[in-house]
């Protein structure tokens, strides 16, 4: 099992790395990129969505504003594109300590209703105010690399996503053996009996809502530069935030590498779909569909089905019933 | 002024659609605990059912509710016993939300694929015109949409307080256990609660079909009103539902005819965050709404 965990992580990477000039043309390698962003972009997700289990589905938002915070530097203020990418990450990371305060007052049902109507929410600025984004005509963003053509973009922009996935699994592998993943732990297992054992619960789970915005607001910024067309209605869309929590789900939430699985067959899969069967709307259907099987039969992943490691909470609740078994035997 | 006037009575009309198919979702949040994400979905669903009747029939609108309505029942209670009833009880809260997220995408798509992605109406000769009272026009469509809807909101407040049925599903509602012991089937009674929420979608959607255009991917913005609506009214509470939303339709009539219809639309969003900053709990709802 050692040995595994300490190849697998360097087979993947080498993997990744040859990807682009293994394939047959650049088709494949734009694919490739897309997967990989969602790899990121799921996996940024995990840190919240793992480890307090605080479902949200609104991601989306932090991704399209990272795209757009992008976009505005570069094409209104003509910041360079390395520069407006960073700075649109963090003034997003700072707004979304914001409404995690607000946001993580809440718990179950009523978090996954805020962060749903936070997209609506800049679905609706973004698209109302339209001197600064160009509305819902939407926003156009020079090429980072004008020298480059189309196909040789892909590429750059694959290895810059791989880049972004390599920086979100560490900080999910460090965050999941530090202090503040144990108590990130805690809150999902129960977050009252963690709150007094004394686990800053409010100051965590802004954290994490913050740090998994932040490198969501970084895919966001580089899907900005490398599409070069920004169109609302797509990147606020709550399809986006439904892919994270779908390959993230079916990957596996507890595990470093779940999302990572759920996105290499989700994305491929969507990919599919759409040449397959055209730009019908039935892709919402089967994305649906999914989503829905996962959560009936699998709701703790594939990776859940192939470890030993029980899924629920460790320290399980017991009816009265179970617990006088228990004695008496 | 008169423009003021002529928002709130608009206001107060939609918000009487709102409060019907809000009451929907307390319904469910009240018996199974469970946000249904997919209620603008099936409400979308009963829509365009509506539509397709009335363009291959030729009749009214109002006539596909013997239909649709007891068709949905059905639904609602297939919806509760197979899928939700099936999930793992201590995470049901989150994973009962992605089940019907999953329901509400499956059906936009299948709306999307089969109706195409246009907007679609239903309209009738009789519903064009408006009355006038003292400088405020009101086109006979809201008027008809409101009626429709207080009418059924009636009649659902009086099967709940009056009938054997109500009595069993505000039981099951106000503390499972206890109703179970007492002999409620809360099984069956939350499945029947389930049938009950979305025939108010099925009649909601009728009524949607003759007052608006509609296209399949509309049902986004309703979920995010919706959830607005009973979140300040307090999950779990039908009336409080109710009440927030003709005061949240009446805020959107105002700033629509006053502003413009994106911060109309943002009113629903500004109330739901300073509601869970200032009473989390929402306005109206009780020992219910506590951890939610």
């Amino acid at each position: 099992m050692h040995t595994v965990s300490r190849v697998l992580p360097l087979l993947l990477a080498a993997l990744a790395i040859a990807y682009p000039w293994a394939v047959p043309n650049y088709y494949l390698v734009y694919a490739g990129a897309l997967t990989v962003m969602y790899a990121a972009m799921s996996t940024s997700w995990n840190l919240l969505g793992g480890f307090t289990g605080y479902v949200s589905l609104g991601h989306s938002a932090f991704f399209g504003l990272g795209a757009y915070g992008t976009g505005l530097l570069v094409v209104r203020l003509g910041v360079p594109w390395a520069v407006a990418l960073l700075v649109s990450a963090l003034l997003v990371t700072v707004f979304a300590v914001g409404v995690g305060i607000a946001a993580v007052r809440v718990r179950g049902a009523s978090f996954v209703i805020v962060s749903l109507a936070l997209v609506s929410m800049m679905n609706l600025v973004v698209q109302g105010w339209r001197s600064l984004t160009g509305g819902s005509t939407g926003l156009q963003v020079p090429s980072p690399f004008p020298g480059l053509h189309r196909g040789q973009t892909h590429i750059v922009f694959f290895y810059l996503f791989l880049a972004l996935l390599a920086l979100a699994l560490l900080s999910w592998w460090y965050v999941s053996r530090s202090r503040f993943g144990a108590g990130l732990r805690a809150i999902r297992e129960d977050e009252d009996k963690a709150e007094s054992l004394g686990v800053p619960t409010a100051a965590y789970k802004v954290a994490a809502f913050a740090l998994s915005a932040l490198f969501v607001a970084l895919a966001g910024g580089l899907y900005a530069l490398w599409f070069g067309s920004l169109d609302p209605i797509f990147v606020f869309s709550i399809l986006i935030a439904s892919f994270m929590v779908l390959m993230s789900l079916l990957g596996g939430v507890r595990h470093l590498y779940g999302p990572l699985l759920g996105a290499l067959i989700v994305a491929p899969a969507g990919e599919y779909f759409l040449i397959a069967l055209g730009e019908t709307q039935i892709h919402l259907t089967a994305t649906g569909l999914v989503l829905v099987l996962v959560v009936l039969f699998m709701p703790d992943g594939i990776l859940a089905r192939f470890t030993r490691r029980r899924a629920g909470p460790s320290i399980p609740d017991e009816s009265a019933g179970q617990r006088l078994q228990g004695v008496t035997r | 002024m008169s423009l003021v006037l002529q928002g709130l009575a608009l206001g107060v009309l939609t918000g009487g659609l709102y409060a019907l198919l809000a009451s929907g979702l307390s319904l469910y949040f009240g018996v199974m605990r469970v946000v249904m994400v997919a209620h603008p979905a099936f409400l979308f669903l009963a829509a365009y059912l509506t539509y397709t009747v009335h363009t291959t029939l030729g009749v009214d609108p109002f006539l596909a509710l013997p239909v649709i309505v007891p068709l949905f029942f059905g639904l609602g209670v297939a919806v509760q016993r197979l899928l939700i009833a099936r999930l793992a009880p201590d995470n049901l809260a989150m994973m009962s939300v992605l089940l019907t997220f999953g329901i509400a995408l499956t059906i936009e798509g299948l709306l999307g694929t089969f109706y195409t992605g246009s907007y679609k109406s239903v309209s009738m000769e009789y519903a064009t015109r408006s009355l006038t009272i003292g400088g405020v026009h009101l086109p006979y469509d809201k008027i008809i949409a409101f009626g429709v809807a207080a009418l059924t909101l009636a009649v659902l407040f009086a099967v709940l307080v009056k009938s054997r049925f109500g009595q069993a599903l505000r039981a099951t509602i106000q503390h499972r256990e206890a109703a179970r012991l007492v002999g409620v089937p809360t099984e069956r009674v939350a499945g029947y609660g389930f049938g009950v929420g979305l025939a108010t979608a099925a009649v909601g959607g009728t009524v949607l079909a003759l007052i608006t255009p509609f296209f399949p991917a509309s049902h986004w913005v309703w979920i995010g009103k919706l959830m607005a609506v009973i979140v300040v009214g307090g999950l779990g509470s039908v009336a409080g539902a109710a009440l927030a939303a003709v005061v949240l339709g009446m805020v959107e009539g105002v700033v629509l005819v006053t502003v413009d219809a994106t911060w109309a639309t943002m009113m629903f969003y500004v109330f739901l965050f300073l509601t869970l900053l200032v009473r989390p709990q929402g306005f109206f709802g009780g020992r219910l709404a506590h951890r939610f």
